[in-house]
Formats: C-alpha cells, structure tokens, sequence
C-alpha cells in the first residue's frame, strides 16, 4: 500500500511503556482535540485541537529568561508570578527552547504516519515480547481519522496489536473506517444518564449509544473493553446500573469493564497549562459506591475488572 | 510470613540510636594490640583478633535458630573521647605517603580511620564459602598446621610467621564458636521455658559440631559462615562481602534435609530470613556515602553501612540454568524483608524460568534489594579479560556494582576514570581549561590513586586542532588521551604496588584465610597469593562524554555549524558570550533517547574505552588486569568539579553524567527509549556498573502490571543490557518522607552502586534523589 503523504497528525503526547491503555506493553498515542469537554478532563491539553504553551509552575526559577527571549512582549514575570499575555502569543517556541528548567513545553507536535510508525516500531520487541501494542487514545482519535486509518493501515501491515482509546462521539462511518485495523476499542463511558452526560460532557449521549449498539451487533467485532470513568456526585449514581448493565450486557466481544475512580494527577498537569480549564475539587466515589457498582456489574455476569 | 522474632529485631534495628556501637571492640583492640606488641606482625595480628573474639560478649536472643550478636552500647562522652583520641592516635596528621605504606588504598576517610593502620583490611571479597562449609574450619586449621610442620618454609620466617597467624585466627573462630555452644547449654540450664530449653540445647550441640568439622545440614552451613561473617566483619572489619552463589552451594544441603526430614522448606525459608537479619542488623544505620552527616562522619564501627552481596541464578559452567528452589526461597526471603543488606544479585539468561523471573521483578518492584546482572553479556565480558573459563560461570559482584571471582581475588582496587577528560584534552592541545592551584602541575597526585578517583585536571597529548580534519581524527585523538591518562594511572599504581609489596611482606589480613591460594603459599593476597589481580576502571561521566562526542560530529563535521578552534573558544569561555552556539549545542540530540546517532556515539565511546584496556591487558606491564565498569557510584558531582565546559552544553564545573544515566533530565522518551539506547552500550565487553531506573508505583500495579515489568526488564536483557536496578517510588513519596522520617523508616532506596535507607541519608543526597526522581 502506497501510503498518502500529505496526511499529518497533530500528537500532544507519546506515551512508551503505557501500562494502562490495553494488554501488555504498549505505545500510546495522545491525538490531540477532543469534541467532548468533560469537566473532570485528566488531559485539558488535549482538548483544543491547537498548539498550547505549557508552563509549569514547580520547576520555575522565574529566570527571566523567557520574558527577556519573547519576540512579541507576551510574557511577564512579576515577584513570582508567570504572566503570559495570549493575545499576543505566537506559540513559536522560542521560550520553550531558551528554558533551562524544564518549565515551558509546547503542546503539541505535527507527525506523518510514516515518522510516526518509525517511532512506534522501535518498542516492538517489548510489544512482543509481552502481548502488547499501539493504542492510539487523545483527545479523541477517530477526530484525525485520515491519519489514523493510515497509521493502523500501516501498523497492521507489521502485526502490531492496535487499539482505539474513544467516546465514540463521531459518525458511524468513520468508526467503521478504522475498524478492519483494529483489534481493540477501550471504549470510554462517561456515563449513561442522557441529563447529566450533556451537562458533564457538553455533548448528548444519543450518538454514542447508538454507535455501541452497532459496535454489539456486528459480526467479527474487535474486542471491547470499556472504561467508566466515576466522580463522585456526577455520574456515580447507583440508580443507573440496570441501565448500564442492559446496555453491556449480551455482549460477546466486550472482555473487560474498568472501573476508574476519579484521581487528581490531572490537576497539576491544570494548573500548568496556560490556558484557564476550570478544574475544581473533583473527588472519587465513596468506596461503598465503587463496590457496588463492582458487585452489581459482577452479579450480572459482566467482566467487571476488580479494583483490590 | 516473617516470624514475630525477627520482626521484632528488624524494627529494633530501624529504632536504634545512629550512636549505638560495638564499643568492646575498640577496648580490646587496644588492649591486646598493646599486649602483643612484640610479636612478629602475623602472630600479633592473630593473638589480638583472638584476644577480642575470646573476651566479647556472647549474645543469644529469645527465639533466634541462628545466633552470633554483638553487644551494642551508646557510648558516653568519656567513651566517645576516648575512641576519637584512638582515631588521632593512629593516623594522626600521617601524610599520604604513610598511608600508602600503611594500606595503600582507601578509597575515603571513612574507610581507614576507626580501623588501626596494622589490622586494616578493605573487605569487598568473596571467601570459599563451600569449601568452608563442606571441610570446615579444623580442615583449615589442620592445612596450615601441616605446612608449618611440613617444613618447607623453615628458611623463610616471614612466611612461617604467616601460617602461625593463620593458625592462631582459626583457632580464635573457633573458639568463639565454642563460647556460644557453652553460653547456649549455660542458658539452657537456666530457663524453665521447656521450648527455649530444647532450642537452646539444640543450638548448643550445634555450635559443639561446627567448632570444627564441615557443616552436616543447612542450618549448620548458615550458622557457621555467620559466625566466620561476624567475626571477619565486626572483629577485624572485613566489609561488604559477597556470599556467592549460595542457592548453589548450599543446595545439596538443603535437599539432603528435605528428604531426610531433617528440615521442611518453610523451615529453610526462616532460616534464610533469620540469616538476613543477622546481616542487617551488624550493619550501622547511616549512608556512608552522606559525609555531610556528622553522625556518619563520627561513627565508631569498623563494618560502617555497607550491604553483603547474595547472588542468585545464573548458568551453570555445562551451561545449564542454576536456579533451583533455593534460589526462589532465597529471593522471596528478600521479597518479604526488603532489607538493604543483603544486596540481591539475580543472575539472568536467555531462557530463564518464568517464575523465577517474575519473583526477582516482584520483589524489585516493591523496593526489595534486588538487582538484576546478565550473564549473556558478563561471562563474555569477563572472558575478554583473561578471566578462565572454569572460573568465570562463578563470577559474583559485591559494592558497588563491580565484579569479582570469589576467593580467587583479593579486595577491591579500582579507579573512577572522568570519560569527559579525554574530551577536554582533546579539544585544548593537551592542557586542562580550568586553572586549579591545588594540584601539583596538573598531574595525578598519590592521594587520586589511594582514593583511586581521577577527577583532574590532567596533562593530555600535546595536539593541534588545525591538524584535525574529520571526526575519525578527532576520535583518534580521544582515544590518544584516554590511553595516556590510563596509562599513567598504570604506571602509579604499578610503582605503588612496589611499595604496598615492599610493606606488605609477612603481613596477613583476615581474608588470607579463607581465600585459594593464600595459605597454600602463606602469604597474604597482596603480595600474590591469589590468582586474579585487578583494577577496576569504572567509567565515569559516560553520558557527558557520548553527548560531547555526539554535539563535535554535529556541530563541527556535519552541520559545519563552528570550527574546532571555535568551539574550543567557546568552551574555553564557559560559553559566556556564545550564546547561540551554546543553544544550539545543547539541542543536539542526545543519549538516552533511543536516537540513533548519539547512541551510536555512546557506542563507539564504549568500545574505545574497552579497546585501550584490552590493549593495557596485552602489554602485561605489571601486575594488574584491568577490567571496564561504567559507573559513577556518588562522585558525579566531585568529578564535574574541575572539569570544564563540555561541547553537550554542560557548564564549567557542572556534575558529570550519573552512572549509565542519560544527563539528567536529557532522556525524554520515556524508559523503553531510555533502555534502548542503554543497550547500544557495548556491554559483552564492560564488566559492571548500574543503570539506575526510576518508575512510579501506578504505573506497574496488580499482577498485569508486573507482567509488563518483568517483560521490559527481559527484553532489554535480550537486547543485551548489562544492569538494571529499580526504584519504584513517587517524588511526592520522597518529600514526604523527608518531612516525616519516623513514618518512613524502612523505605530503601537504590542511590548509584549501592542501597540505602532513604531516611538515613544526609539531606543533600536526599536532595538529589528527589530531583532525580520521575514526578506524575
């Protein structure tokens, strides 16, 4: 296959050695703009689709050597504080690179497939040697989703397991363009009551359930696993388990339901963005809670992952 | 699970006072040292090791299967002055010569100065643990008795006063076995306690059976070389040892037991953990290497804080795999314990047992002190250095990170040579840039090799840049200085060994004992008892080196981005008024990214460091071979100190690279990209030295978690990395423990070459360690 050169991806993150995002060792690739905005969102960097300037507070020495670099004035240090004027702000990198502390990154970098498959192939002993793979996660990947058919074409070429981390919020055709590559979809679920999945998500829950309810009638379906993101007081409501069990349940391809408690390592990663994500006090559900969503989805015979 | 026994003594162990010392000790040296003053040197270092090990007290603890304790107490202010009049006694304001006379190599202050200049030994060794254990010591005792009757050194009194020594330390361990059997049997006695009475009696007929002859079973062979271990260590000082192979050679021990009933497994496992807790707890509190800390500057012990080493594992000389279930009993022991002393080396191969492997990863994974050496890489590597092939499947390691061949070498000679050096004399004719008055023209100075650290600055080869007009040539001339640095280094120690010969003669050291070779030619291991002689030459500042390697290739021959002499004008002025250049050298890909051209340079420096010490070993000048270990240990810091602005962008006086360590910070790909161009390293040739990697503990969670661990450790085995030790521990972990010691006793952190108990170390390495640290 003649690979299409013109395509290009724009990646936030290249993660080797992620443990978390399929079996074995695995790369993941962190495509950049998502159009859900969930309000607990881990990776607020991932949401625009463009470049973002990346400040981060804890190792600023506040040198000075930004500010005196900038070409366009955006930046300003008074007594401690890191000011940065985006109106101004061309994004191009020169503080980044005047940086001798590691304070300042760009978020953000443009890829072809075939530089990123380079990069990928070089883990692919790991890969093997553990049952792992590629999983290309975001934001939301199928967004870029040229460049993604092109990525896991290729990947595919060289037997290299592939995954898709995704809401699935997009058209079905062009999930069902990706997934004669895929061997599995992490499909995350931010919950499955209509009301608050809009309000947490700004998005309506119509699309994505009709999408799974594709993904559960098709035949030769890559396997499934899904992803429940819980916060507490937000989508942690018990009453909406017999709904979430209908809609798992009958299920063949699905071989794996996490649970993930709302954890804060997000929020650092918040303050250091330059942009204003309002991120407040999220907290995980109570323990009871947890469990009674591990017991409930368990007793239903549903592949529910055990959290001790 | 642990016994209650041994959990009380670990956290007594963890609760003692950082002051709380073997003081006897000190006393009876003094004492006897005084009343055999006029003997010949080996007589009189026997009667008075003897002399200790006879009026010591006898220690025996509630419950303990194994025994051998010393007593403890915290010095008073009369004492402590006492024993510090005893150190200014000693070594006073002796200058390095006399030193050199005296021991010859000491590595730091901390090493001599609570030892007496005439009953010094270095340690770091293996002793023949299984001849010791299947002959015994009256087989010893009987082999040196026989050579001295026999007669054939009767024209030779030196040695002749060499075997009386011997003869007079095997009877002191012998006889303070005895003491034990008779404490026990008085103790037992004694209680009314019918289960202390049975153990007590049982202990005491045991004690009665390895006063001399061989041990019978495994408890035997673990009681006796703990009684030879505490008296080599706090009796004569005899430090960081490697026990070997012990899950082989005590192997037919353990298996004869089972079957006869003698012994269950779950037996042998708490006999394991109660031998590890011996170890632990003769060692003092403190990180030897914090010299910042009084409370490490003023310690009174003679074993300081130095871990024993356990190797496990491995391939068998037919070229079969060693492990067996005592090697996984002996690594779930560590698993369970998490100790820092004993070190834990797991010998790798291709086709290693699952199991096995999955243990080893666990017990790093939870922070035990486990680290993993590879023998597809080491027994070739070792071979290239004239180790023989009946030795070599033997080989073992002891602190920090170098490797030995048990009881066929004596202790530890090595020398951290600064790889960014040559790279500095190369770019400036020969001549150093920084300008240090303390240093007698610019040369090595003895005390560089009694402490066997070269951090400069050096006179290089006399060259000119003009001349250079590729890279090969500018690699040749690496190379050139390189040699000429190690051959000076040579030629010092070589002249120092004349010296150390000359005052060594008649002399013996506690080790002498239980080496091969040493009492069939009584004479001690320095003067050639033994068969291997080496130095060490541990590679230092790898990663500043590859990176300036890498940044003149760059910038000088393929972007023709400066000149030579350019690039020579900028280093010389610190960068300071080359701003751009200074930029753009350090965007220079490098080391540790999983890039092919500074890997490829890491590569090639490897092999020219490898070259010019196979050619050393050729020449045969001398006495030593020398072997290569990249590793910093500490001194990272120390060696950036007089080092120059390097073409990487380092500045002037800045730390060099840390062990196999990309240049901090600089590796920004994550660990398999770290491990991948740690592989590029051609270590079939290099013979030691840690590569320190940090992982925080979400990342490796549950038991999928430790799968993928255990595949990575694997894969960069199978790729051909040498070491690899783990610390698995968040930065925030770090800080909090730093605010919180009491609440953070036991976490056990892996520094350079050697482990440490975090809370334990001064602030600035705990500093260091923080920064070093992978934050989420």
């Amino acid at each position: 296959m003649k690979p299409e050169t013109a395509i290009t991806g724009r990646i936030f993150n290249l993660q080797r050695f992620s443990t978390k995002d399929g079996p074995g060792i695995r790369t993941t690739v962190f495509l950049k703009g998502c159009n859900l905005s969930c309000c607990w969102c881990h990776n607020p960097e991932s949401i625009s689709a463009r470049y973002e300037l990346n400040y981060a507070q804890t190792n600023c020495v506040f040198c000075g050597e930004c500010e005196s670099i900038c070409p366009e004035e955006a930046i300003n240090i008074r007594d401690e504080s890191w000011l940065l004027d985006e109106s101004r702000c061309t994004l191009c990198g020169d503080c980044v690179r005047a940086c001798r502390h590691g304070a300042l990154g760009l978020w953000g970098k443009e890829f072809t497939p075939q530089e990123l498959i380079a990069v990928l192939l070089k883990d692919r002993d790991y890969y093997e040697d553990s049952g792992g793979g590629v999983t290309f996660s975001g934001g939301e990947p199928l967004l870029q989703n040229s460049f993604l058919t092109a990525c896991m074409g290729l990947l595919k070429e060289t037997e290299i397991h592939t995954a898709i981390d995704s809401a699935l919020n997009v058209q079905w055709n062009i999930i069902k363009k990706v997934l004669p590559f895929t061997d599995l979809i992490l499909i995350d679920v931010k919950g499955i009551n209509p009301v608050n999945h809009l309000e947490n998500t700004s998005v309506k829950f119509d699309l994505i359930h009709e999408n799974i309810q594709r993904l559960k009638e098709m035949e030769n379906s890559p396997t499934i696993h899904v992803r429940l993101p819980l916060i507490r007081g937000l989508n942690d409501d018990p009453e909406q388990l017999p709904e979430l069990i209908e809609l798992l349940s009958n299920w063949p391809a699905l071989t794996r339901i996490e649970l993930l408690p709302y954890h804060n390592l997000g929020a650092e990663k918040s303050v250091q963005l330059v942009s204003d994500y309002s991120q407040d006090t999220y907290q995980a559900p109570p323990n009871k809670v947890l469990q009674e969503f591990e017991t409930t989805l368990e007793n239903a015979a549903l592949p529910v992952m055990k959290s001790f | 699970m642990l016994p209650d026994y041994i959990q009380d003594s670990i956290d007594q162990w963890f609760t003692k006072s950082e002051e709380a010392t073997f003081y006897e000790r000190i006393e009876l040296f003094r004492d006897g040292w005084n009343i055999y003053q006029h003997e010949s040197y080996a007589e009189r270092y026997g009667r008075v090791f003897s002399y200790i090990l006879d009026r010591m007290s006898v220690v025996i603890h509630d419950r303990e299967l194994l025994v051998g304790s010393v007593n403890e107490i915290i010095p008073d202010e009369e004492q402590r002055a006492y024993a510090e009049s005893l150190v200014d006694e000693y070594w006073g304001n002796s200058t390095e010569e006399q030193k050199q006379e005296w021991i010859s190599f000491y590595y730091s202050t901390g090493w001599y100065r609570r030892r007496h200049p005439d009953f010094f030994t270095f340690g770091h060794l293996a002793y023949n643990w299984d001849t010791l254990v299947t002959k015994g010591l009256g087989w010893y005792l009987n082999k040196a008795q026989n050579l001295l009757d026999g007669g054939s050194f009767r024209a030779e009194p030196e040695r002749e006063s060499f075997l009386k020594g011997a003869i007079i330390s095997y009877r002191g361990i012998m006889n303070f076995i005895d003491r034990y059997a008779d404490e026990a049997e008085a103790l037992a006695k004694e209680t009314r306690n019918s289960e202390e009475k049975s153990r007590l009696t049982e202990i005491s007929a045991l004690c009665k059976r390895i006063v001399s002859g061989p041990a019978k079973t495994f408890r035997e062979a673990l009681q006796l070389i703990w009684f030879v271990t505490l008296a080599s260590q706090k009796v004569a000082g005899c430090g960081v040892f490697c026990f070997s192979r012990m899950d082989q050679y005590l192997l037919p021990y353990y298996e004869k037991d089972l079957a006869s009933g003698e012994m269950t497994r779950e037996q042998a496992l708490v006999l394991i953990e109660d031998f590890y807790n011996k170890n632990n707890d003769i060692m003092n509190p403190g990180d030897h290497m914090s010299q910042e800390d009084d409370k490490v500057r003023n310690n009174l012990e003679v074993t300081y804080d130095d871990p024993n080493y356990i190797i496990l594992g491995g391939l068998l000389e037919e070229g079969r795999s060693g492990i067996n279930e005592l090697s996984h009993l002996f690594i779930r022991a560590a698993h369970e314990m998490r100790l820092r002393n004993p070190w834990i080396v797991v010998r790798y191969h291709d086709g290693i047992n699952d199991s096995f492997w999955k243990e080893t990863v666990a017990a790093m994974r939870d922070n035990a002190t486990v680290t993993i050496y590879n023998d597809e890489t080491m027994i070739p590597a070792l071979l290239e250095y004239e180790i023989d092939p009946e030795d070599v499947y033997d080989y073992g390691f002891y602190g920090c990170n170098d490797p030995l061949i048990p009881a066929e070498e004596g202790g530890l000679r090595q020398l951290w040579i600064n790889l960014p050096w040559p790279v500095e004399l190369a770019m400036n004719g020969g001549k150093p840039f920084m300008n240090v008055e303390d240093v007698p023209d610019g040369n090595w100075t003895l005390r560089d090799r009694l402490i066997g650290l070269m951090y400069g600055p050096f006179q290089g080869v006399e060259s000119n840049l003009e001349e250079i007009s590729s890279m090969d040539d500018f690699l040749e001339l690496y190379r050139a200085n390189l040699s000429l640095l190690m051959r000076q280094f040579r030629e010092g120690m070589e002249a120092d060994y004349q010296v150390e010969k000359r005052c060594s003669a008649g002399k013996i050291r506690i080790e002498d004992l239980f080496l091969n070779g040493t009492i069939e030619a009584a004479e001690n291991w320095i003067t050639g008892g033994v068969k291997y002689h080496k130095i060490t030459m541990q590679g230092s500042g790898f990663s500043t080196a590859a990176d300036s390697l890498a940044a003149v290739n760059k910038a000088v021959f393929v972007d023709g981005r400066c000149t030579l002499m350019e690039l020579r004008d900028a280093l010389a002025d610190n960068f300071k008024g080359h701003d751009e250049l200074h930029k753009y050298l350090k965007e220079i890909a490098k080391y540790g990214n999983d890039e092919s051209v500074a890997d490829g340079f890491a590569n090639k420096l490897g092999h020219i460091f490898c070259d010019v010490i196979s050619e050393m070993n050729r020449e045969r000048q001398g006495l030593y071979t020398y072997m290569p270990a990249i590793s910093t240990d500490r001194d990272f810091t120390l060696q950036g100190s007089r080092l120059g602005a390097t073409p990487n962008g380092r500045l002037a006086g800045e730390p060099v690279g840390e062990n196999q360590s990309p240049a901090t910070g600089a590796d920004k790909n994550g660990i398999t990209a770290l491990l991948n161009s740690a592989s590029a390293i051609p270590f079939k040739r290099i013979t030691g030295g840690p590569l320190n990697v940090m992982l925080h503990p979400s990342a490796v969670d549950r038991d999928e978690g430790l799968n993928k661990l255990a595949s990575l450790f694997r894969v960069y085995m199978k790729k051909g990395g040498m070491q690899l030790q783990l610390n698995v521990v968040g930065r925030d972990e770090l800080i909090k423990a730093q605010k919180h010691p009491e609440r953070y006793r036991s976490l056990c952190v892996r520094v350079t070459g050697y482990a440490a108990y975090f809370v334990q170390m001064g602030k600035v390495a705990q500093d260091e360690l923080i920064h070093r640290t992978v934050n989420y």
